[in-house]
């Protein structure tokens, strides 16, 4: 059909990764491209997750497991055959990525088995079991390093590959939602037997939805041992597994562009703080005190508000200009506090802290996610555009 | 390769019974925190990730407490003091009645609001809180070094001597003999130490003394082993009595409450069914907020009690692990089941206990999980948790 769009957006596609890799390695140092390779990981964790949780309703906690398993797979494999073989660089990691996701893929096999007989809770806690059983297993077996790290894993950074690895995550979710097959995933989200009523073979649904989101995981874990040449079982703890979870439901569960999105910038936020100048009690203790109360009352305008949408993103605005004021005012009275005064905090302390605090007032403000369940496009632009304008109330625009 | 025979042949039956009655101490907390877990769940079905923060601020409160008692490490070094039960019951007064505070202020300004979301965002805030109590306690609380609660504030130290079965009266004789010619060495040991100059320098009486000193105590060790052995005796921790002691009365309470109080029947209708109970005129918030209270006071007591007569390195992350392994106890004995709760809390300190016996401690961590799957598989409900059946 549209064959010059296709190839047209694979080369884009691309272009566009060429273009990060370039601009990385132009303009930052190599702290700065770790970030940049880390945050194209953190994207496709979090889409292929979203395929798992978001598209086809299954609960998994456990998703740092497969990705635990394809970096150490990848690692153990290169770190023993990488002198040996011809092939370039390049080409051995697109193999390792490839041995990678196919070792993901047999441990998404297994943990997508239990969700056939178990649901919602039950499965998460099942999915954060298998992920911590693994991460022992690893960490009580010599050859891969025990507790230790598995280091001196060559190193083979190509930016360009993680990015690209993100795009195709990207586009694998986006044409599997178009196709009648996708479709099925999404009947079994909304309802399991309502779905199998209907002839969609729930059990086959559930374990492909596993087996995808892990295999793309897993050659995640294998650019990111490749990437960092030493890798340890705590990389991969629960809490990176909790981590993406929130990126996912904080996008938006089941919205592809809101769990990249939320990626890049949940994990930008805490490597943005970490470098940020001290801040003093008597500010700190302002902000917790006016932030409290100016989530309080824009969740008031948020539910008890029935104005103009113009209105209420006025009233929006004005209640965060005022908590800033009040924010300086009351910072500044603590600020006479000596113990206040006196007391300081570094951005490195803080980081996980206001990354805490962002999940807990975006979940408050905005349960359903960023972008709730839909996906970027011009149109939707158009229509918030309308809303903001007043059109959106008279019910018009389709 | 250790086959299985050789790992049952390498056992150490006789230290079994003492590893168990380790496993009551920690089963105990394990089932405290485990019935926050499942009460929470069996009303709000909400995974309450921050009841392990709970758990640890209790433990802080304890601190805190013992030091306000006088038992901070600078007054110690001033005077040693004895300490006694009511120290303790204040102690432990102090962290329930804190966690119950804390657990109904996240309650109301974290997971209120998001009741008539979809659970997964409750879940996503419930992290929030958890990760926000963790990082944040560290910024305000004493983290490093550890502070541990002083064994001072403990009048319960030591442990009761039990006899399982008597000594050889033969073994026990030759070993109080040994012990005389042992003590008539050493006594001739330190006269002759009077006279010399220092005990690295010794004249050649001297060091014949020293010899057969050494050997007199080598021969009474080696005899008193072999008469230990042919008898055998358990020693009991006080502290681990009244762990379990405490956990079993509050449990008693906790059941009277649940099966024989208004209250309680509430809370049971708001468990079953949720959006009923609110029609039959039973205040939903007031048993969500009661829910909290208990669930909460009794994470504290575990707290109190852990910190106390295990004696944990404080910091904000450490009750991380033990969270996620009570909350893997609760879902075991079923979730939302109370006697479901301190069966998985039991049968989780005895499976780790067993796996440490077996000389196998690099698992521990990995058994609650192996356990769980296995039991989910076969009975998706959880041992006492019945399957609910999709009705269309």
């Amino acid at each position: 059909m549209n064959w010059p769009i296709r190839i047209g957006s694979i080369v884009l596609a691309i272009v566009v990764c060429f273009g990060i890799q370039y601009l990385a390695t132009t303009m930052l140092k190599s702290d700065g491209q770790r970030l940049v390779a880390l945050a194209g990981l953190y994207v496709t964790l979090a889409v292929s997750l979203n395929m798992i949780n978001g598209i086809t309703g299954q609960f998994s906690i456990g998703h740092a497991a497969f990705y635990c398993v394809g970096a150490y797979i990848a690692g153990f494999v290169s770190l023993r055959f990488f002198q040996a073989q011809p092939l370039q660089p390049v080409l051995w990691l697109v193999v390792m990525m490839v041995l990678g996701a196919a070792a993901a893929c047999v441990a998404g096999f297994v943990v997508g088995l239990p969700s056939l007989r178990l649901r919602g809770d039950y499965l998460a806690i099942v999915t954060l079991g298998f992920g911590e059983i693994i991460r022992i297993v690893i960490q009580n077996t010599k050859e891969l390093g025990g507790a230790y790290a598995l280091d001196k894993i060559p190193a083979i950074r190509e930016i360009w590959l993680v990015w690209l690895l993100a795009i195709v995550t990207i586009a694998v979710s986006r044409n599997l939602l178009k196709t009648a097959r996708g479709l099925a995933f999404l009947a079994v989200r909304e309802d399991e037997v309502a779905s199998s009523a209907m002839g969609v073979n729930v059990t086959q649904i559930k374990v492909t939805a596993f087996v995808l989101g892990s295999a793309f995981a897993g050659a995640a874990g294998a650019l990111l041992a490749h990437y960092e040449t030493s890798i340890l079982p705590t990389t991969f703890s629960m809490d990176v597994s909790f981590i993406i979870l929130t990126m996912v439901v904080l996008g938006g569960s089941g919205s592809i562009t809101g769990s990249a999105l939320a990626a890049v910038s949940l994990f930008y936020l805490p490597e943005y703080l970490r470098s940020q100048p001290p801040v003093s009690g008597a500010s700190l203790a302002a902000a917790v005190i006016v932030i409290v109360a100016v989530v309080a009352v824009l969740r008031r305008i948020q539910h008890h508000y029935h104005g103009t949408v113009a209105k209420k993103v006025g009233l929006y605005i004005g209640s965060i200009v005022g908590g800033v004021v009040a924010k300086l005012i009351l910072g500044a009275l603590f600020g006479l506090i000596p113990a206040f005064a006196k007391a300081s905090y570094t951005g490195d302390k803080l980081r996980m802290v206001i990354f805490a605090g962002t999940l807990i007032i975006v979940m408050l403000l905005r349960p359903q996610g960023i972008f709730a369940h839909h996906e970027f496009s011009w149109t939707l632009i158009r229509r918030l555009y309308d809303k903001v304008r007043g059109k959106g109330a008279q019910g018009a625009p389709a | 390769m250790d086959s299985g025979l050789h790992l049952v042949a390498g056992l150490d039956w006789g230290a079994l019974p003492q590893n168990l009655i380790l496993a009551i101490g920690l089963g105990a907390v394990y089932a405290l925190i485990a019935l926050g877990y499942t009460m929470v769940y069996g009303v709000l079905k909400l995974i309450n990730f921050a009841h392990s923060e709970v758990f640890m601020l209790g433990a802080y409160t304890a601190l805190f407490t013992s030091y306000w008692l006088g038992f901070s490490p600078e007054a110690l070094q001033q005077a040693s003091r004895e300490s006694n039960w009511l120290n303790l019951l204040m102690m432990l007064l102090a962290s329930m009645v804190f966690c119950a505070v804390v657990g109904v202020i996240i309650e109301f300004f974290a997971y209120r609001p998001m009741r008539d979301q979809p659970r997964i965002a409750s879940l996503i805030t419930a992290i929030g809180v958890s990760l926000l109590i963790q990082y944040g306690g560290a910024l305000v609380l004493p983290v490093s070094p550890p502070p541990s609660i002083n064994e001072a504030v403990n009048p319960y130290r030591g442990s009761i001597p039990v006899q399982l079965i008597a000594q050889n009266p033969a073994l026990a004789a030759e070993a109080a003999k040994a012990k005389e010619a042992f003590d008539v060495a050493d006594a001739a040991f330190q006269e002759q130490m009077k006279a010399e100059r220092s005990e690295f320098d010794l004249s050649p009486r001297g060091l014949e003394l020293r010899t057969a000193k050494q050997v007199a105590e080598r021969n009474y060790r080696t005899v008193r082993k072999k008469a230990e052995d042919s008898g055998r005796e358990l020693s009991i921790p006080k502290g681990q009595m009244i762990m379990f002691g405490t956990t079993v009365m509050l449990m008693a309470v906790l059941t009277w409450l649940v099966l024989k109080t208004r209250t309680g029947r509430a809370m049971r209708a708001a468990s079953h069914d949720f959006d009923t109970a609110s029609l039959m005129g039973i205040s939903v918030n007031r048993i969500v907020t009661i829910t909290f209270i208990i669930g909460s006071a009794l994470a504290g007591a575990g707290a109190m009690m852990q910190a106390t007569f295990i004696g944990t390195p404080l910091t904000t992350f450490y009750a991380v692990s033990l969270g996620v392994k009570a909350f893997v106890a609760a879902v075991l004995g079923g979730i939302g089941n109370i006697p479901g709760a301190v069966l998985g809390g039991m049968l989780m300190a005895l499976a780790e206990t067993l796996v440490v016996w077996m000389g196998k401690s690099e698992w521990k961590d990995a058994i609650a999980f192996v356990i769980l799957i296995v039991v989910l598989l076969f009975r998706p409900g959880g041992l006492l948790g019945s399957a609910k059946v999709e009705k269309v």
